[in-house]
């Protein structure tokens, strides 16, 4: 071979080389624009936590197609690569990556050897919050942690759920309103407030408007309303002091457990051996305070934090870790980028371990405490979550206390336990309990 | 195992301590030396933390007959120890023999308290209040004791019990006034704090912070309850300040304004012209320190207003200020404002004589001002040449400063090449400048934006600025825009900048969105947007500014304006909840 045609064999190999390259980087621009997924993040990497889950719930509902990364980077999202999620994420600083065929094969192997799983979300849950018309959007930590990630929800009241509107929704949320119709015994300390007297007015006439007698009556048949819903396969979170008197409410609904301020008797004298706790959800053989003058309702919450002598101070609480792949709706409910947070006050703040039924299942609990802080269970068709304290971000929460701005906690560890709440109901999968 | 043990070793150690605090009962007080000692050393032990020997101290400080301060004392210190119970026996004992003394029994029903003995304190108190029916201490301090444990329902009935036995509840005023407002009675507590504060004015501290946390609702009536007639002074100042802090200057000036004219009144209204100011109500402030100056005459009081009247854009009244306190002046000394006038008030009068526009006017009041102290001479030439460039004399304006003896570093010099168009030497003389008015920053943006060396039209525009004829200066930066391209976009937004703030939001949009079209990689061009997104929302159009703010962040993602942006989309964007009821 000649030097001449040397060069002109080497020239060639390098064009054929070149054309190569360049066919390459033809085919894989378009991909490093436009991947086939994008990556939530949910470990620290994650700028905004909170709107993260508004940015997936959006997905679903739009009809595209999103996975719940369980015990990957912190619960981390997957989602498809849509201009209209990429805006999404974008305008709520929502950091995200482009993940393409190549890295997508890597993370599914990882998520198969190793205690994680990938759940494809489905269908946008229609959400309803209980709560009274008038109160504040800042009185209850769901609607806040909803409103900040952007997730559409109804508000309903006890006329709705009388008249059997609960049908409508996948998932309730209740918060501090008091089944047992004695507005949280506020009577004791606030008898004279004027938005005491108000609520009291508001409530008194509803219930008459719809046929009861007094608050208590009707309060038990919206607690009716709500065991129904969950036994027909509704989903039900409550936190705060709605989680014991829902079941203080189902327990005694054939027995008069109201103090004489909220239906003019006393309560009955054996009132504790009359409750049907084969009703309730969560709890069993609790004692009903008889007292009228102490600032409790039973014995259910551990920390009882309006009675000066029982009070129990805040420690911090423990999220529990589960099988990804075979306990997948308690893995949900725990996705967090912390495992250990601060507790928080609420009218109900945590849940003694002595009165839990045996099926429940413990979410989060104290170190050596005798209450815990997160459960869960089924019941009928459904499922119910409790989550004891009032807001995660507001430990000590007061009456009157400023209202909590999530754009200064975009990543709340505690409010996002209320949000993997909202999601998990679109999972597919079917739960497996271990 | 450990707290059991504990227990029962510690329960003859609290007997030993108890009969040892008993014994001290019967020892009459010794020299007033010896009891100086006991606590001053008992004292010492706590500070150094070594509590069990500055219990020790303490007990011998009572055995001394330092009764008093030995038990407070040993209150704090058994707290820290865990021993509160072993106090109790040594109290009965105390008690007995000093049944008047209201530090033990308050230290009783503490501690009784404090170790969950609720009806051993509720006895103590009654016992208590048997000694003398008249005597509001007991109703005071337990109903505090409950109200600090949080037992408000159980504070409401010892206050009744109170107001039953004493016939009313003004000598439990401020007790009731805190159980009130815990109980959200809001207008009740106003009332309460008000009958308080008549007869402890030190109270008004207190009366802020508890009614401040009020809810809008419940201002109203708060309102109406601290100054409803007759005048109470302690009342109407709290009120002044509460209105302060719930951001209503206006009506706190209101609540105060007709208080009778006295010193004390004077020093109030000073007082909150102080605050007023810092809350930059300039106006309200002015209105203050007049009212203080037509009962007593003060230059320091004159200049203060003046300058507030001037920062609220009052010229005029600033003028009027300074003029009558010289008259004053002249009037009580007998020497007219030459002779009279202070570096302060001195400096405030040529601004605001500049303000109107009357250099010829100001350069007089600096001649006949005569000697003044070297820095009050420099900041009113300073001032005067100032005023002389706002009025477009540059030449005059530089000979003041030549006259005061100005550096030629000095950034009066920078400004005054500013209004001539010399941008060199105004980035010079500008450059370290810590003065941050609006005008300042926009001067320093554009110096650093541009290469030009020279610039008339843009110099035009800031004296425009400096004379306070906004529309024109936005008009004649439009034009510098033309003339200078490396820093268009700049000049554009300021000139928008003056546009919005004049309330031509029209032109203000129409230089915006010339920005994000022309100038997209401008830094001016996220600036743009969010402003423009203000505008609009300010003005109600929700969904122009949500348009607006979601073009910067998706636009412009690197821009340290998109926190702020979606900070905004959040409070724009309307409730994702709907009712069904």
């Amino acid at each position: 071979m000649t030097a001449r045609s040397l060069r002109q064999a080497r020239h060639s190999a390098r064009f054929a080389a070149w054309l190569t390259a360049y066919m390459v980087a033809l085919v894989a621009w378009p991909a490093a624009l436009h991947a086939q997924h994008l990556l939530v993040p949910m470990d620290d990497a994650q700028t905004d936590h909170l709107k993260a889950y508004g940015v997936t719930y959006h997905t679903i509902k739009n009809g595209l197609p999103a996975e719940w990364l369980l015990n990957y980077r912190g619960g981390s999202f997957l989602l498809a690569d849509e201009p209209d999620v990429r805006r999404r994420a974008q305008l709520a600083g929502v950091a995200f990556e482009p993940v393409n065929g190549g890295a997508m094969t890597r993370i599914r192997g990882e998520i198969a050897a190793g205690n994680m799983d990938a759940v494809p979300l489905e269908k946008a849950p229609r959400v309803a919050i209980y709560k009274p018309p008038q109160s504040p959007p800042w009185d209850d930590a769901v609607t806040i942690a909803l409103e900040y990630a952007g997730i559409e929800y109804t508000t309903v009241w006890d006329e709705e759920v009388v008249r059997g509107d609960l049908s409508k929704y996948d998932w309730l949320h209740l918060h501090h309103e008091d089944f047992t119709g004695q507005l949280n015994k506020l009577y004791i300390s606030y008898r004279d407030a004027p938005w005491f007297i108000q609520q009291r007015n508001e409530n008194l006439a509803l219930a008459r408007k719809l046929g009861y007698a007094d608050i208590p009556g009707l309060k038990k048949t919206v607690a009716e309303g709500i065991r129904q819903f969950v036994e027909r396969g509704g989903f039900l979170f409550a936190m705060c002091g709605a989680t014991e008197t829902l079941e203080l409410a189902i327990a005694g609904h054939d027995v008069d457990i109201a103090q004489p301020y909220a239906d003019g008797s006393p309560m009955a004298p054996n009132a504790d051996q009359r409750m049907d706790w084969n009703r309730a959800m969560a709890f069993q053989n609790a004692h009903v305070e008889p007292s009228p003058f102490i600032n409790s309702m039973s014995d259910i919450d551990g920390h009882q934090v309006n009675v000066p002598g029982r009070r129990q101070p805040l420690g911090t609480f423990t999220l529990f870790g589960f099988s990804a792949k075979f306990d997948p709706v308690a893995t949900m409910l725990v996705q967090d980028h912390r495992s250990v947070l601060p507790d928080f006050y609420g009218v109900t703040t945590s849940f003694t371990k002595g009165v839990l039924k045996p099926g429940v299942t413990v979410l989060a609990f104290e170190e050596g405490a005798p209450w815990v802080k997160y459960i869960h269970g089924d019941y009928g068709k459904g499922s119910w979550t409790y989550l004891g304290g009032h807001d995660p971000e507001d430990p000590q929460h007061n009456i009157g206390s400023a209202p909590t701005d999530l754009a200064l906690h975009p990543n709340s560890p505690g409010y996002r336990l209320i949000l993997n709440n909202v999601l998990f109901p679109a999972a597919k999968k079917k739960p497996l309990k271990t | 195992m450990r707290s059991r043990s504990r227990v029962a070793c510690g329960a003859p150690a609290a007997a030993a301590r108890a009969a040892a605090l008993a014994l001290a009962v019967a020892v009459v007080p010794s020299a007033s030396s010896a009891q100086d000692t006991a606590l001053g050393q008992a004292s010492a032990l706590e500070t150094a933390g070594t509590l069990r020997e500055a219990a020790a101290a303490y007990r011998e400080a009572v055995r001394e007959g330092a009764v008093s301060s030995g038990v407070l004392g040993l209150e704090r210190v058994y707290a820290e120890l865990g021993w509160t119970d072993s106090l109790l026996p040594a109290l009965d004992s105390l008690i007995r023999a000093h049944p008047h003394d209201e530090t033990l029994r308050t230290v009783q029903l503490r501690s009784l308290q404090r170790a969950g003995r609720e009806p051993e304190a509720r006895a103590a108190w009654e016992r208590w209040t048997r000694r003398d029916a008249t005597d509001p201490m007991p109703y005071r301090q337990y109903a505090r004791i409950l109200l600090d444990a949080g037992r408000t329902a159980a504070a409401d009935s010892v206050l009744r019990a109170a107001q039953g036995a004493l016939g009313s509840g003004r000598q439990v005023a401020l007790e009731l006034a805190q159980l009130r407002a815990t109980m959200g009675l809001w207008a009740a507590s106003a009332q309460s704090w008000r009958e308080a504060l008549d007869a402890a004015p030190y109270l008004d501290q207190a009366t802020i912070y508890a009614l401040r946390p009020a809810p809008d609702s419940a201002r109203a009536a708060i309102r109406r309850a601290l100054a409803a007639p007759p005048v109470a002074p302690g009342a109407r100042r709290a009120l002044a300040t509460l209105s302060l802090l719930w951001g209503d200057p206006a009506g706190g000036w209101a609540a105060i304004r007709d208080l009778p004219p006295t010193d004390s009144s004077a020093a109030v209204w000073v007082e909150f012209g102080d605050r007023a100011a810092e809350s930059q109500a300039w106006l309200v402030a002015r209105d203050a320190y007049v009212a203080a100056l037509a009962h007593h005459q003060s230059p320091e009081i004159a200049a203060r207003g003046a300058a507030a009247a001037l920062a609220g854009g009052d010229a005029a009244s600033a003028l009027a200020i300074v003029e009558r306190a010289l008259e004053r002046a002249l009037e009580r000394t007998g020497q007219g404002s030459e002779g009279g006038e202070g570096g302060e008030l001195l400096t405030v009068h040529v601004r605001a004589l500049s303000a109107l526009g009357r250099p010829a006017d100001a350069e007089r009041v600096v001649r006949r001002a005569g000697a003044l102290p070297p820095d009050a001479s420099a900041v009113a030439e300073r001032e005067l040449a100032l005023a002389w460039a706002r009025a477009g004399d540059l030449p005059a304006a530089r000979q003041a400063l030549q006259r005061a003896g100005a550096d030629p570093q000095d950034e009066a010099y920078g400004w005054l090449a500013l209004y001539a168009g010399d941008l060199a030497t105004a980035r010079r003389l500008l450059r370290y400048t810590d003065e941050q008015s609006p005008e300042a920053l926009a001067a320093r943006a554009l110096l650093v934006r541009t290469r030009v060396d020279s610039a008339p039209k843009v110099g035009e525009a800031f004296l425009l600025l400096a004379r306070g004829d906004r529309r024109a200066a936005a008009g004649r930066f439009a034009e510098a825009a033309t003339l200078i391209p490396d820093a268009a976009p700049a000049l554009i937004a300021t000139a928008a900048r003056l546009q919005a703030e004049g309330g031509d939001l029209a032109s203000a949009a129409a230089h915006w969105g010339a920005i994000l079209e022309r100038w997209p990689a401008a830094p001016e061009a996220a600036e743009a947007d969010l402003a423009w997104a203000r505008a609009l929302r300010a003005a109600g159009d929700t969904a122009a500014a949500t348009q607006r703010l979601e073009h910067l962040i998706l636009t412009y993602p690197q821009s340290a304006l998109v926190p702020q942006a979606r900070r905004e989309l959040d409070l724009a964007r309307p409730s994702v909840g709907r009712p069904q009821h």
